[in-house]
């Protein structure tokens, strides 16, 4: 018997000094894991998004791009965010959403900037993107909905990256992951002086007009807006104290009629 | 691993089902990656059908379904760490590679020595294992 202890002790001994010995290595480095990590999220992020550019084209107006993008650069200053990491489109199409996609992708549709009543629910929307998308959301719902075959969606070409879109531009995320995007993005708004109340506002707004006739695929995949504004609202109490605004109301206007203009045309 | 002389010579039948025991995990591995709890289960029914067998078969289905006992917990940890990064908040880390290669240098070392042990016994040698081979002789008497 005391044999067998023994021999089981050792055993067990020489698994955990095999363990923390490989342990002393920096695995992520040696492997390159956040390289190819990196690599294979860029490749996928670039076929989805030609899927994104099959049926819809890029929106090409300075007066649309310029301010969308100085609220971008606004947000990723103040919370030190790394700009170059988030590419953002604007699509001309009139379906209320927004989505994050792999490799930092950052879409925009034209229906949901048409929705927004101001600045700060549109910055709120796009601070809950940017908030997926720096939590790394993305590629984990990706894996998680759809298995380890999204690794290698970057090699298979359209018909898989249409998959994964649909799947991401349909689909909720986890309450968890919503909730964790929701706070980020108050933070992202209080350090960048932006009243978080517009996103609360635009919660309120597409959780009432859900019942009716509207495109709302933001809501499909932002379900519990009432109960997401509730808590937007008494997470960012009395945390901001002086809200600024990042684009004139002149630029915002532009912004909104420049869209009108060429829904009409 | 030491070879060492049973209580007795076993007959071919005897050698040829003390060597399926070891068999059966090795095809089970196969058939059941990434999923650790296969290997178990088709050592777990080869040991039950062969629980009033000969001493000899019954000692060789006890010591390979003892290491993979011990194999399934360590195994198991690694599996729902894995899962937890696919589907939770966690992320590939240094400690989580360390771990997934000391379980892959543990298995196939297991590997080795259950195809090596499956070869030899065949032959009708008797091959105890490091620990696994002191523990079987506890808990398998013979009738």
């Amino acid at each position: 018997m005391k044999k067998v202890i023994i021999q089981g002790l050792i055993t067990l001994l020489l698994f955990t000094a095999v363990f923390l010995g490989l342990r002393q290595l920096d695995w992520m480095k040696v492997l390159k894991v956040e390289k190819i990590k990196n690599k294979t999220e860029e490749k996928l992020g670039e076929e989805v998004m030609k899927a994104v550019l099959e049926n819809s084209n890029e929106i090409p107006y300075p007066e649309v791009i310029n301010p969308l993008d100085s609220i971008l650069d606004v947000i990723c200053e103040k919370n030190g965010i790394d700009r170059d990491k988030i590419k953002l489109h604007v699509i001309d199409k009139n379906i209320i959403n927004a989505i994050s996609l792999p490799g930092g992708h950052l879409v925009v549709f034209s229906g949901i900037i048409n929705e927004t009543k101001n600045q700060n629910e549109l910055i709120g929307v796009m601070s809950h993107e940017i908030a997926h998308i720096q939590s790394n959301h993305v590629m984990k719902k990706l894996v998680s909905e759809i298995g380890l075959t999204a690794i290698t969606l970057s090699s298979g070409g359209g018909e898989a990256a249409r998959q994964a879109l649909k799947m991401l531009s349909s689909s909720a995320y986890s309450r968890n992951m919503e909730k964790e995007a929701d706070l980020k993005a108050v933070d992202y708004m209080v350090n960048a002086k932006v009243d978080p109340e517009g996103m609360a506002n635009f919660m309120y707004k597409i959780d009432s007009e859900s019942e009716s006739e509207m495109n709302f695929d933001w809501l499909a995949t932002h379900p519990g807006s009432k109960e997401r504004a509730e808590y937007i609202l008494s997470y960012s109490k009395g945390k901001l104290k002086d809200p600024k605004e990042i684009l004139s109301s002149a630029t915002w206007n532009i912004l909104k009629k420049k869209l009108k203009n060429s829904d009409a045309e | 691993m030491i070879g060492t002389s049973f209580a007795y010579v076993p007959r071919d039948d005897e050698a040829e089902k003390a060597s399926n025991s070891y068999l059966m995990s090795v095809i089970a591995i196969m058939v059941g990656l990434p999923l650790p709890i296969v290997n178990l289960v088709a050592t777990l029914f080869f040991y039950v059908a062969n629980r009033k067998s000969t001493w000899f078969v019954r000692w060789h289905c006890t010591q390979a379904l003892l290491s993979q006992v011990t194999l399934l917990p360590l195994n198991s940890f690694g599996f729902w760490w894995t899962i937890s990064i696919i589907t939770g908040p966690e992320s590939v880390s240094s400690n989580f590679i360390a771990y997934i290669l000391t379980l892959v240098l543990f298995n196939i070392t297991e590997l080795i020595l259950t195809i090596y042990t499956a070869i030899q016994t065949r032959k009708g040698k008797h091959i105890s294992w490091w620990f696994y081979g002191a523990l079987t002789n506890l808990i398998c008497k013979p009738l």
